[in-house]
C-alpha cells in the first residue's frame, strides 16, 4: 500500500509514555480493533521503535509502511486484519 | 571526502545499532576498561558518593559510615575513577542522543509515573548497593569477575522484575493511554530528522574529548581514560538502547527475548576477555555472597520494572531529555544513601552480608571450571530465553490474547 492513502481510524498517543506501556497498549488497543480498521500509534520511547512494530507483526498484524520518524518521534500504522 | 564522512554518519546515526553487536562490543570494552583503571565498569558506587557529598551539605559527616569506607569515599567526583566514568556515560550519551537526533523534552502524561520513576529508582538504588552493585557491578561486569554473589543477584533480579511486571500492570500504575479518533485525512509519510542537533551533538564531543585531553595532559591519565571509556560506554548503551531492565521484563511482559539474548552473548565475550586480564594479574573483585546480594537483586528487580529503567537505562533516557529519567536518578541516589545509613544503624551489613563468605568461583573450582560455568551458566539462559518466548507465545496464544500479562486496558472510545 502506498503510504499516502493511509487514512487510521484511531490515534494512539503514546509521547512520554516511557516502557513497557507502548507495547503493552499497543497489543491491547489492536486486540479491541475491528477487522479492517489501522491504528496510527504515536511514540517517543526509543526502546519501542524496535519492539512494538516486532511484537505487532508476531501477532499477525500488518505493519502498513515503514514507520515514519520526525526526529525523535515515530508513527506506526498497523491493519487489523 | 566529506561525502564519506556524511554517509559514514548516516550509517551510524540514522537507525539504533543491533542489541547483540553493542552488547558484546560493551563487554570487550568492559574488560579493558577493568585491566586499563583495575576497577570494574559501574555507576551505582558513584551514587552512593554523591549521596555522601549530599549528607555533608546537610552538616552529617558521611565518613563516620562504615558503608562509605568500604567504597572508599573521597575528593569529588573528578578526582575518582568512578566519577569520570558517569561523568563520560554522561556526556557521550548526550552526544549521540543529539547526533542521532533523538533528543526531545519529555514529560509523562500521567503523573503517576512521576511517582513511579521516584520510588521505583529509590527501591533500586537501595537494592543496588545492598548487593554492592547494579546490573553493572553484580551482573553485567560482576559475573565476568566469577564472583558468586552476581549469579545470586542474576537470581534475585529475574525474580524481583518478574513481580515488578505483575505491580507496573497493576491498575494503579498502568493507566490509561490516550486512544482517540483518528483525525481525517492522509498522512504526511516522510521521515524527517533535525539539522540542528548533530551540530550542538558535535560540540558535545569537541568538549567531552577536550576534558579527557586536558586531564591526561594534566599527568592524571587513569582518570582521562575512565572519561573516555565513560564517553564510548554512553554512545553505545544510547545507540544501542541497551536497557538491563528489558532483558528480564520484555520476558515477563510479551516473551520477547531480544535483549536477554543479547546480554548473555555479551557477558560471554565480557567473561573471556576479563579472564585474560585476571589471569595476567589484576586482582579480582569478589563481594559477600549471601542473603544481601539476594535480597538486594530482588528489591533492584522490582524497582528497576517500576521505574522503567535501571541504572545505565535511566542515564542514557535522561540524556535524551526523558523527564521521568531524571527523576529516577534523584531516586537512585536517595536510595543509595538510604542504604549507606541502613548499614550500620539497621545492622543490615551484620544481618544480612558480613556472616557469608566472599565464594570466587576461581579459586573454587579453578580456572576451567570458573570460565566453563559461568559461559554455561549464560548459554543456559540464551537457551531459556529461546524456550521461554515460544512458550509464552504458546500459551498466549491458546488464550486467544496477545501477551500472557495482560494489561487490560478499558477503551470506552471503542465500545
Amino acid at each position: 500500500m502506498n503510504g499516502n492513502q493511509i487514512i487510521p481510524t484511531y490515534t494512539l498517543n503514546l509521547e512520554g509514555e516511557p516502557c513497557p506501556y507502548p507495547v503493552v497498549y499497543s497489543l491491547d488497543v489492536l486486540e479491541k480493533l475491528a477487522s479492517g480498521e489501522i491504528l496510527e500509534i504515536i511514540a517517543d520511547c526509543p526502546q519501542s521503535f524496535q519492539a512494538v512494530p516486532e511484537e505487532a507483526k508476531r501477532m499477525g498484524y500488518v505493519l502498513l509502511c515503514e514507520p515514519v520518524q520526525e526526529g525523535p518521534i515515530i508513527r506506526f500504522y498497523i491493519l487489523k486484519p | 571526502m566529506l561525502s564519506s564522512i556524511t554517509s559514514l554518519y548516516h550509517k551510524l546515526f540514522d537507525k539504533f545499532w543491533n542489541p547483540v553487536l553493542v552488547t558484546v562490543i560493551a563487554g570487550v570494552l568492559s574488560a579493558l576498561y577493568f585491566g586499563v583503571t583495575q576497577t570494574y565498569w559501574a555507576v551505582t558506587g558513584e551514587f552512593t558518593r554523591l549521596a555522601g557529598h549530599i549528607m555533608s551539605w546537610f552538616g552529617f559527616d558521611p565518613h563516620q559510615l562504615s558503608y562509605m569506607k568500604i567504597i572508599k569515599f573521597q575528593g569529588s567526583p573528578l578526582d575518582r575513577v568512578d566519577g569520570w566514568v558517569v561523568s563520560g556515560m554522561l556526556l557521550g550519551a548526550l552526544m549521540s542522543a543529539l547526533l542521532g537526533g533523538n533528543f526531545k523534552l519529555r514529560f509523562p502524561h500521567q503523573k503517576r509515573r512521576i511517582v513511579q520513576g521516584l520510588v521505583g529508582g529509590m527501591i533500586a538504588g537501595f537494592g543496588a548497593r545492598l548487593a554492592m552493585g547494579c546490573n553493572l557491578a553484580s551482573f553485567f561486569t560482576g559475573i565476568p569477575q566469577f564472583s558468586f554473589h552476581a549469579w545470586l543477584f542474576m537470581l534475585g533480579m529475574a525474580t524481583g522484575s518478574y513481580v515488578g511486571v505483575k505491580a507496573a500492570l497493576h491498575p494503579l500504575l498502568r493507566g490509561k493511554p490516550r486512544l482517540e479518533k483518528a483525525s481525517p485525512g492522509a498522512r504526511n509519510m516522510q521521515s524527517s530528522r533535525s539539522r540542528v542537533q548533530p551540530i550542538i551533538g558535535l560540540l558535545v564531543f569537541c568538549i567531552s574529548i577536550g576534558l579527557i585531553v586536558w586531564e591526561i595532559s594534566g599527568g592524571h591519565s587513569k582518570l582521562g581514560l575512565a572519561g573516555l571509556f565513560g564517553v564510548a560506554f554512553g554512545l553505545l548503551i544510547q545507540r544501542g538502547q541497551i536497557c538491563f531492565t528489558s532483558a528480564f521484563r520484555d520476558l515477563w511482559v510479551t516473551g520477547r527475548g531480544t535483549m536477554a539474548k543479547a546480554l548473555a552473548l555479551g557477558i560471554i565475550a565480557a567473561t573471556l576477555c576479563t579472564a585474560v586480564i585476571i589471569y595476567l594479574g589484576v586482582p579480582q573483585k569478589i563481594a559477600w555472597a549471601g542473603p544481601g546480594a539476594l535480597i538486594g537483586g530482588l528489591l533492584f528487580g522490582f524497582g528497576i520494572v517500576i521505574a522503567g529503567g535501571c541504572e545505565t537505562g535511566w542515564m542514557y533516557r535522561a540524556m535524551e531529555g526523558q523527564i521521568q529519567f531524571v527523576i529516577v536518578g534523584i531516586g537512585n541516589i536517595i536510595g543509595a544513601g538510604i542504604l549507606a545509613w541502613g548499614w550500620d544503624h539497621w545492622g543490615l551489613f551484620a544481618s544480612l552480608v558480613k556472616p557469608y563468605p566472599k565464594i570466587n568461583l576461581v579459586s573454587e573450582l579453578g580456572w576451567s571450571g570458573a570460565i566453563l560455568s559461568t559461559v554455561g551458566l549464560m548459554l543456559l539462559w540464551y537457551a531459556f530465553a529461546s524456550y521461554w518466548e515460544k512458550h509464552v507465545r504458546y500459551k498466549a496464544n491458546q488464550k486467544g490474547q496477545a501477551v500472557l500479562m495482560q494489561a487490560n486496558v478499558e477503551m470506552k472510545e471503542i465500545s
